[in-house]
């Protein structure tokens, strides 16, 4: 997995090399992308919408697919490893959750507390590496110990946090948010929001600065891209979508604990699934968390199994696949459609 | 007072060696493996179920830390060989995740077959008077233990022929090569020797607390933070860094509490990597 | 002693040495000189295992020594000082020196031959090499180089970030082991030192051999004087 792998995955050649033609087709593509998978994956419930524990796995699983957008645009499109999405999901959650039941602000008004408390720490993540030139392996270090530190944080503080038993979120819990069906389409509501706000910064000039500062920083720098601010965007805007998810978790759910938003619960699947479906793609997160989700099910009774199968495809992941299925599932359809097409002289 | 401070040195022993393992790992070719817990408690597992079946003490820690050993030859035999192709920071970030991939495997495994299983050896005979704080023997035993190791290593490393070698692959690996030093024959022997010297701490741990199984990534963890303040790469710096840390751990413990005990310890590495992430006595970065 | 045929070799597949053929006959001093960049550094590298061969062969003693990493060519009696050096900056000179002789242990009667060469390195066995000035780290890069008892001793740019006094006391250094039978190949940028120690000599530019010839030869030829003799 190299810095050339992210950028060969993430097609960086295509969108503003294009014509204005091009440039409306690929945002047709995207979107259209968006608005297919919208469409089937609203549909689901039609048929597990009877089981409550499946459409707890299926919230799961949406959940999982905006961590991994977050981690999406802030490893994918920024090379920032942060190791902390779980303990960044887990402030927005603790943060909104104590906020909402302990200091009787309303719940919504909490979340959005939650949330910008999570972009400034995310932000920070960045402005720290940036400050201190940090490599993406220091950075994945000190995200790591505040990862760690976060969670004996929680467990730690049992009078605020509850400690290892979690706490019980009251707020929000007469609305619709903990109901059977409506949380499921809250959440792919979120999804959709999510990958909509990603094709969007990408084809602004925002992301054009991501790309240009993945390719060769220091070409960046000198061609006047201020890196430092863009990484810093990509860290609080990824900080954000973590911590609003984790919020919104809290509150549909009920109960938070520190064991739902530790490294080894959220943040290793949450590898695993981008790597799996590709870093720097769209579809991705989603593709990758849908497998997750799905295979998490089957090997539901073993859950002890599931520690094995989640190291054995790291390594196989990182080893014969590192750019993922989507660019795969890409070049295929690319294909396709040019043998489709009529051709042009 | 005295007490705490004892506690302190010998974890600080122990935190010492724990670190060495790792750091010669990484001197070697810029390597982080994380399996490094998992091997600790493979060689717990292997001396627990050993001596539960009858072996005596001697023969069965003799396995665990032969077990260990081969552990850490086969991680270089198989996982390491795409690893060393990449250079630089790919090189660390590849090993760093192929090596999560193994911890996951194999602790997932161990806990799986043998979820409340827990190394203890038990060193009998009376608690001695040292400055008129009453240790354990285990506790005893094991500082002997890890301070002789820790002399060998020291005298593996300035006098012997091979040790040298290896000291030369660390500072300038072409130079090394061009002495006739084969580096792949060194990465060899450095991850044996790392396999070893982990199994040989959860041995020696379990002479004063039992060591779990589900200890494998806490481990881990643990021997990454003192060898990031110790310095990735250098020996001395890991030595230190565990020692400081060992006492920093037994005081905040005794004075505080056990969690903030570990936040204090992980914001002592964050702190490192900030303001001098050189660590202690690692090479200019 | 030493044949290279038509030896290729470069950098992420695009090659800088073009087919380059030397020999080096036992007790020569054979030297090759040429311009930066000319490619003498990627030659003697490839020639040695440190950079993969492209095309063409080496052979030593007989033997190829084509695709044999350099670690295994050192062990066969070739002994390389590259232009960086390459020491061990936390180790003394001792104990540069002792490493020198791996897998061996340090032969004392070597020892004592190279402080005879260096009477400098011994004053400062002790002290560690990264602190030691250019000269002197060029003279333990050389002693540590002869701690393995070579038959054949090749050396790029020994001048490089040496001061004129220091670079012709380097040259006499190596004419006394010259004397003593070593078998020399050297690359240099400073010709007229050079040309003055060696038999025969080679000249590379832009990754092929222009010339070649007698060491005297060449030092009268006039495109060679003009071009690294700075003669009108």
């Amino acid at each position: 997995m190299t810095t050339d792998d992210i950028n060969i995955a993430s097609g960086t050649s295509g969108v503003l090399r294009g014509s204005g033609r091009d440039r409306r087709a690929s945002y047709l593509a995207a979107f259209g992308a968006v608005a297919v998978t919208a469409f089937v994956l609203a549909l689901l419930p039609i048929w597990i919408g009877d089981s409550r524990t499946l459409m707890g796995v299926a919230v799961a699983g949406l959940l999982f697919a905006c961590y991994a957008i977050a981690f999406n645009l802030i490893f994918g499109s920024t090379e920032q490893l942060f190791l902390a999405v779980g303990a960044l999901a887990g402030i927005g959650a603790y943060t909104s959750a104590i906020a909402s039941d302990r200091l009787g602000i309303p719940f919504p008004l909490a979340m959005m507390l939650a949330t910008g408390l999570a972009m400034l720490i995310g932000g920070g993540f960045s402005w720290i590496a940036v400050r201190r030139s940090l490599g993406i392996i220091f950075t994945g270090i000190v995200t790591l110990t505040f990862s760690l530190a976060f969670d004996n944080l929680l467990l730690g503080q049992r009078g605020l946090t509850g400690g290892e038993t979690g706490i019980v979120v009251d707020a929000g819990s007469d609305t619709f948010l903990r109901q059977q069906i409506p949380p499921y389409y809250v959440f792919l509501g979120l999804v959709i929001v999510y990958l909509v706000g990603y094709v969007l910064l990408h084809r602004s000039h925002i992301g054009w600065a991501f790309r240009t500062l993945r390719d060769d920083g220091v070409a960046a720098e000198l061609a006047g891209v201020d890196v430092a601010r863009y990484r810093i965007y990509a860290g609080a805007i990824g900080g954000g979508m973590l911590g609003f998810a984790g919020a919104l978790w809290a509150h549909v759910e009920g109960f938070i604990s520190p064991s739902t938003f530790t490294f080894v619960h959220v943040d290793v699947p949450v590898v695993v699934m981008l790597v799996f479906g590709g870093i720097g793609t769209l579809m991705g997160p989603v593709v990758g968390s849908a497998v997750f989700t799905f295979l998490g099910e089957i090997l539901a009774s073993f859950s002890q199994m599931r520690l094995i199968v989640e190291g054995a495809l790291l390594i196989a992941l990182f080893l014969l696949l590192p750019h993922g299925v989507v660019p795969v599932l890409r070049s295929g359809a690319s294909g396709l459609w040019r043998r489709l097409r009529p051709s042009r002289s | 007072m005295t007490a705490v401070v004892l506690d302190g040195i010998v974890l600080g022993l122990q935190f010492g060696l724990l670190g060495v393992g790792l750091t010669i790992v990484y001197g070697m070719g810029g390597v982080l493996n994380l399996a490094y817990g998992s091997m600790a408690v493979v060689t717990a597992t292997v001396v627990s179920i050993t001596m539960r079946s009858g072996w005596p003490a001697g023969p069965a820690v003799l396995l665990g830390i032969v077990t260990a050993a081969g552990f850490g030859l086969l991680l270089n035999l198989t996982i390491m060989k795409p690893v060393y192709r990449r250079r630089g920071e790919d090189r660390v970030l590849l090993s760093l995740l192929l090596t999560i991939g193994v911890a996951f495997i194999v602790d997932g495994f161990l806990v799986w077959r043998y979820p409340i299983e827990a190394l203890s050896l038990s060193v009998g005979g009376d608690p001695v008077l040292i400055l008129g704080v009453p240790m354990r023997t285990g506790s005893l035993l094991a500082s002997a233990i890890t301070i002789l190791a820790g002399g060998a290593l020291i005298l593996f490393f300035r006098a012997t022929t091979t040790g040298k070698a290896v000291r030369s692959v660390i500072q300038d690996e072409i130079g090394a090569r061009l002495c006739g030093v084969n580096p792949a024959a060194v990465r060899r022997l450095i991850f044996t020797l790392s396999g070893a010297l982990v199994g040989l701490v959860a041995v020696t741990q379990s002479m004063t607390s039992p060591v779990p199984i589900s200890a494998g990534f806490e481990i881990t963890i643990l021997a990454l933070l003192v060898t990031v303040v110790g310095g990735l790469g250098s020996i001395r710096g890991a030595f230190l860094a565990g020692l400081i840390l060992g006492m920093v751990n037994a005081m905040s413990s005794f004075y505080i509490g056990a969690y903030v005990t570990t936040i204090i310890l992980l914001i002592a590495a964050a702190l490192t990597i900030l303001l001098r992430p050189s660590g202690l006595f690692g090479e200019r970065t | 002693m030493l044949e290279v045929s038509s030896l290729c070799a470069g950098y992420d597949s695009k090659d800088v040495v073009l087919g380059v053929s030397v020999a080096v006959g036992e007790g020569e001093v054979v030297a090759i000189i040429g311009s930066n960049g000319a490619g003498k550094t990627t030659f003697l590298r490839a020639v040695c295992g440190l950079l993969p061969v492209s095309g063409g062969g080496v052979e030593y003693e007989g033997r190829s020594i084509t695709d044999m990493a350099v670690h295994e060519v050192a062990r066969v009696g070739i002994s390389f000082v590259p232009a960086e050096r390459h020491l061990f900056p936390e180790m003394s000179v001792a104990e540069n020196l002792a490493l020198g002789a791996f897998p061996r242990r340090p032969d004392p009667s070597q020892l004592s031959l190279v402080f005879e060469l260096f009477p400098r390195l011994e004053e400062r066995r002790r002290q560690a090499a990264g602190t030691m000035s250019g000269g002197e780290q060029q003279m333990l890069a050389v002693g540590r180089a002869l701690m393995s008892r070579p038959r054949l001793l090749i050396l790029d740019e020994p001048t490089t970030g040496l001061a004129p006094k220091l670079a012709t006391e380097a040259y006499e250094s190596l004419a006394a082991l010259r004397t003593q039978g070593m078998t020399i190949l050297v690359a240099e940028q400073q010709v007229p030192l050079v040309l003055d120690l060696a038999d025969r000599a080679y000249v590379l530019e832009n990754g092929s051999i222009q010339m070649e010839g007698q060491a005297a030869e060449l030092r009268d030829n006039p495109t060679v004087q003009r071009a690294y003799l700075g003669v009108a």
